[in-house]
């Protein structure tokens, strides 16, 4: 489904060029669920960020579906970010001044024509699977961190995407909160949606299908 | 829900900020409309008084001249087949042109010469309501005529005769009374005597002629040659003349009072828009962490740099709108403060507005072009950084 393949990556730091990914090769499968474990530093997030093309490889090759990302057009790219892929983010996935609705429906916003009748029901539906459908006209700041990122979650659900990347969902929430959001991402995964997870906490990689550790830029296991 | 609600709600969130932006702005457009509204009705003053100067434009007969010179002898210039213009047909031809609502004055004269006890006197007909139409600045010690037996006398033509008013004068003999004699205007006035037209053309036995006719045009946004071209289609054997000085003057009299206003608006202009691309420029660097999120959720550049430009859009609407509003009232109480309204009122127009509420949200999204391009331009990754 999504393969990237000997995927080099470098970032100018002061006057050097530092390498962060070495030649990483990941496969996704479709309903796969892959966490991404390492330390600090080690390369988790620019992974992440190169499969869910928000961040292009100076090398290497990203296909998806048989169609090469690393020299697609940005158009290209756009879309499938669009309407394939999802990501949620460990802070401010939601723009502060639209509501809880207005943000799930944000992928659907962005053109003259009004979102349809039929696709807020479907948001409203979502937010009800994650529990929001009563916060549904409250502003992002009125919710706590997890509610956020069950928003964001719902936002995924609203769009039908194949593949979830999440880079430390639960890396500003308590246990308790964290807990329910794993749970949220095993149920959606149960139902055949493809993830991909960034995380720091080896208790919640275990919840994942197999886990991929990252040091120094290279896939060590 | 759709991307306006996107600029929408984040002008909402800011409120404060926002009602800054638009405040400023507004008043640029406020001052502008005044402005434009005011200088409109002042330069029509301007103008009105101007025409009370005199005329712009002569019509008269088309002559042929011929310089005469014979046996080494010069005898001047000679004027071949003068026929005089008919009244009513003149005036009516001047005042059925396309233009005719420029037209504000049209004066006929009838000019022939008399003698009195042995003095030589050029006598002028002429219409006195149309007359003093264009010679508002003319003074005497008596009144102007009221009757067709009274006269009015240019101050050399009464020195030259040694009349005054109250005296008696015969013309081809019927009486007349001085009603007047005219304070020196420096103009040929003062040589002549002045009657009105009707009774001159009866005494010359001449009804209907007149030698010339002398139209005042107002000509704020006409060029006096198309008002001369179309008197001159209507009147073909005739020659029109425009006085082009006078024109010239009173023109530049006006322009200048419209291009004080137009300088003024500029500046007012330049220093709103450049607060409206400023205001824009930090919000880009506010909202790196939107751009992020939208780019992740696959807007495009395109995309985000329309949700900047609907953003500079809607303000310069509102203040297009509001402010067209404010200034056609604001200007309303100006001129009532400078006692312009009795000359002219400003005309409210919805095609005005309709151009307030489309050029001004043009000139916002102009400004903001800049920052909306930078902004759009922000790679997800970059943006990231931020997240």
């Amino acid at each position: 489904m999504l393969s990237a393949v000997d995927i080099e990556k470098s970032f100018p730091y002061e006057d050097a060029e530092v390498k962060v990914l070495k030649g990483v090769t990941v496969h996704l499968d479709e309903g796969d669920y892959v966490a991404i474990v390492g330390r600090s530093g080690s390369g988790k997030t620019t992974l992440l960020n190169v499969l869910s093309t928000l961040v292009r490889p100076d090398n290497g090759l990203l296909t998806y579906e048989g169609a090469d990302l690393s020299s697609a057009a940005e158009k290209e790219l756009n879309e499938i970010r669009r309407a394939d892929f999802s990501v949620i983010f460990q802070f401010h996935h939601l723009l502060p001044y639209l509501s809880v609705l207005e943000n799930t429906l944000l992928p659907f916003m962005g053109t003259l024509r009004p979102v349809s009748g039929q696709l807020q029901q479907r948001a409203l539906d979502c937010l009800d699977r994650v529990g929001l459908a009563d916060k549904a006209r409250r502003l992002p700041g009125s919710l706590s961190g997890g509610e956020q990122q069950r928003v964001a979650i719902a936002r995924a659900l609203v769009k039908s995407s194949k593949i979830l990347f999440a880079d430390e969902p639960t890396g500003s929430l308590d246990r308790t909160t964290g807990e329910q959001i794993m749970e949220l991402l095993a149920e959606l995964h149960g139902e055949g949606l493809t993830i991909v997870m960034v995380t720091l906490e080896r208790a919640f990689a275990q919840l994942a299908r197999r886990t991929i550790e990252i040091e120094d830029g290279l896939i060590i296991h | 829900m759709n991307i306006v609600t996107i600029p929408l709600r984040n002008m909402r969130r800011k409120p404060a900020k926002t009602l800054l932006l638009l405040t400023v702005f507004l008043l640029g457009v406020i001052s502008i409309v005044a402005l434009y509204q005011v200088s409109l009705v002042v330069g029509h003053s301007l103008e009105k008084k101007l025409t009370a100067f005199g005329a712009n434009i002569v019509v008269k007969p088309s002559t042929e001249k011929l310089s005469v010179s014979y046996g080494g002898f010069h005898m001047g210039d000679m004027l071949l087949d003068v026929k005089d213009l008919r009244e009513t047909e003149t005036t009516t031809a001047i005042r059925s042109i396309e233009l005719n609502d420029r037209i504000s004055v049209v004066a006929p004269k009838l000019v022939n010469m008399f003698r009195v006890d042995e003095v030589a006197v050029a006598v002028v007909g002429v219409r006195w309501e149309q007359e003093i139409g264009i010679k508002s600045y003319w003074a005497t010690d008596g009144t102007i005529p009221e009757r067709s037996d009274q006269i009015l006398l240019g101050v050399l033509a009464a020195r030259k005769l040694g009349l005054g008013t109250g005296d008696l004068l015969t013309l081809k003999d019927r009486q007349f009374e001085i009603s007047g004699v005219l304070y020196e205007t420096g103009s040929d006035d003062d040589s002549v005597i002045l009657m009105d037209l009707s009774t001159l053309q009866a005494l010359v036995a001449q009804p209907e002629a007149v030698s010339f006719v002398e139209v005042a045009a107002l000509c704020a946004g006409c060029p006096i040659e198309d008002i001369v071209a179309q008197i001159q289609t209507n009147l073909p054997k005739t020659s029109v003349i425009a006085l082009q000085n006078v024109v010239n003057q009173r023109m530049s009299s006006v322009r200048f009072v419209q291009k004080l206003a137009l300088s003024i608006s500029l500046v007012i202009l330049i220093t709103a828009s450049a607060m409206v691309g400023l205001s824009m420029v930090s919000a880009v660097n506010e909202r790196k962490k939107d751009i992020g999120i939208l780019r992740s959720l696959g807007y495009g550049k395109k995309r985000v740099f329309l949700i900047f430009c609907l953003e500079a859009a809607i303000i310069g609407g509102l203040a297009g709108t509001l402010g067209y509003l404010a200034g056609f009232g604001i200007s309303l109480k100006a001129l009532e403060y400078l006692g312009l309204t009795d000359v002219a009122r400003p005309l409210f127009s919805v095609t005005q507005l309709a151009f307030c509420g489309l050029v001004f949200p043009l000139i916002t999204v102009l400004s903001a072009l800049y920052p909306a391009w930078k902004g759009s331009s922000i790679e997800p990754s970059q943006a990231l950084v931020s997240l």
